[in-house]
This record gives structure tokens, C-alpha cells and sequence, in this order.
């Protein structure tokens, strides 16, 4: 997964995100490695337009798509839906408008803190949204993150 | 995060308070001393630092899987 390259391009490429998932939770200094990058986009048109302009060289395509079905990468695929499962040649790219627990993207940035990682400032969910997403999502995974990042909740409070 | 905020933290983590969440975590089997480790860095380290440990775990999965051929 080249997970910093992907950011990159998202950032440079103007696009609207919010870093969600394990790696919001590995820059608030959680110790868990992760395979993808889950992020939160805004469904604003223009949003639309560069998110689909800046990942198209790294040749999206939906995981659970059989091969040899085609798939169109553009704005209006990404119009059509709000979770985009992705393979990528940088790595396992997750596309979400909206976020269980939290909502859209404008509540999703609302719960989210500015910080620098990657060589770029960018949005990441805090550790409190991080974990009401996670308990919301409920999937055994998701559970299995809570006592790390509620421990460094609990450790970080004034 | 400054030298004292990082100290309170690490404290809290080294010394978990009887029926905290710290401590439920500990329990549960996580390493509060990698926390620890993760926090004396800065997010733009955390994240490199991760990066290389997933990239590393990439490349033993893929050997594993050569192996198995």
C-alpha cells in the first residue's frame, strides 16, 4: 500500500477528504498496522470531478467487481453511490460519503482534526468520532479497535 | 503534544488507574508500551513508522505465499 502517494494526490489534487479508519487511528498513535486507506470524500460536484481526475491514473476498480465486467471511473459513478471499495495500484482505497455514527461528510469533517503527516497538512477523524464510528460499525474488526484507542483517549484527557 | 502533556500521558499509560479504560486495554492484551512509543513521536513520524511495518508485513506475506507455490 502506498498510502503516502495516495494521499499526496489527493491533497495536491484538491480534493476534499477526511482520513478515517486505521490510519486516522495510527496518526492519534494507535500501533496497528492497516492494509488500506479508508477516507471520507465530499459529494460536492467539483469534489466529484477532481476525485475522480486524480485516482484515475492509478486505475480504480471495484474490488468486488467480477473481471472482465467493465467499470467506469468518473464523476458519475462516483454521483451514483456512496461507498466505493477500491483496488488501486497504490493499494486498497475505501470511498465513503457518509460515515456510520457520524454521517456526511460536512459532520464527518466537523469531528475531524487538521494534523501533518504524509508531507501534507490534512484532515484526520479525532479519536472521539474515530470511535463512535467504530462502535457504530460494530463489525468484529472495528470492535477489536476500541480498548487501544479508548485507551489513548482516556490517556490523553486533560 | 509538549514534553508535559507527553509525560502526564505516558504516566497515565505506564500506570494505569484501577478500573480505567487504560486498564481494560491492558487486559484485552494491548501493549500500552508500543502506545507509548507511538506517542513520543509526531503524527508525520507515526504515520512513516507505520508505513515501513506495513510494507515489511507485505513482503513476509508475499514469501509466505512464494513458499506455499
Amino acid at each position: 500500500m502506498n498510502v503516502r502517494t495516495a494521499v499526496q494526490v489527493l491533497s495536491d489534487g484538491g480534493v476534499e477528504f477526511v482520513i478515517i479508519g486505521g490510519w486516522s487511528a495510527i496518526l492519534h498513535g494507535s500501533a496497528q498496522i492497516t492494509n488500506d486507506l479508508d477516507i471520507c470524500f465530499s459529494r460536492k460536484p467539483e469534489n466529484l470531478g477532481r476525485l475522480a481526475e486524480v485516482l484515475a491514473p492509478y486505475h480504480p476498480r471495484l474490488r468486488d467487481l467480477p473481471q472482465g465486467l467493465p467499470f467506469i471511473w468518473d464523476a458519475s459513478t462516483l454521483r451514483n453511490g456512496t461507498v466505493f471499495t477500491l483496488n488501486t495500484d497504490l493499494g486498497i482505497i475505501d470511498l465513503l460519503a457518509e460515515v456510520s455514527g457520524l454521517g456526511t461528510f460536512e459532520e464527518v469533517k466537523a469531528g475531524s482534526v487538521l494534523v501533518e503527516a504524509f508531507g501534507r497538512r490534512v484532515l484526520a477523524l479525532d479519536l472521539g468520532s474515530l470511535i463512535k464510528a467504530k462502535r457504530a460499525a460494530g463489525r468484529e474488526k472495528d470492535l477489536r479497535a476500541l480498548p487501544e484507542l479508548e485507551a489513548l483517549l482516556e490517556a490523553e484527557e486533560p | 503534544m509538549t514534553p508535559e502533556e507527553f509525560d502526564r500521558v505516558a504516566g497515565r499509560l505506564r500506570n494505569p488507574a484501577p478500573g480505567s479504560r487504560i486498564e481494560a486495554a491492558q487486559k484485552y492484551g494491548i501493549d500500552l508500551t508500543l502506545l507509548i512509543s507511538q506517542l513520543r513521536l509526531t503524527p508525520e513520524e507515526r504515520a512513516r513508522e507505520l508505513e515501513e511495518a506495513a510494507q515489511i508485513a507485505d513482503e513476509v506475506r508475499g514469501a509466505a505465499r512464494r513458499r506455499r507455490q
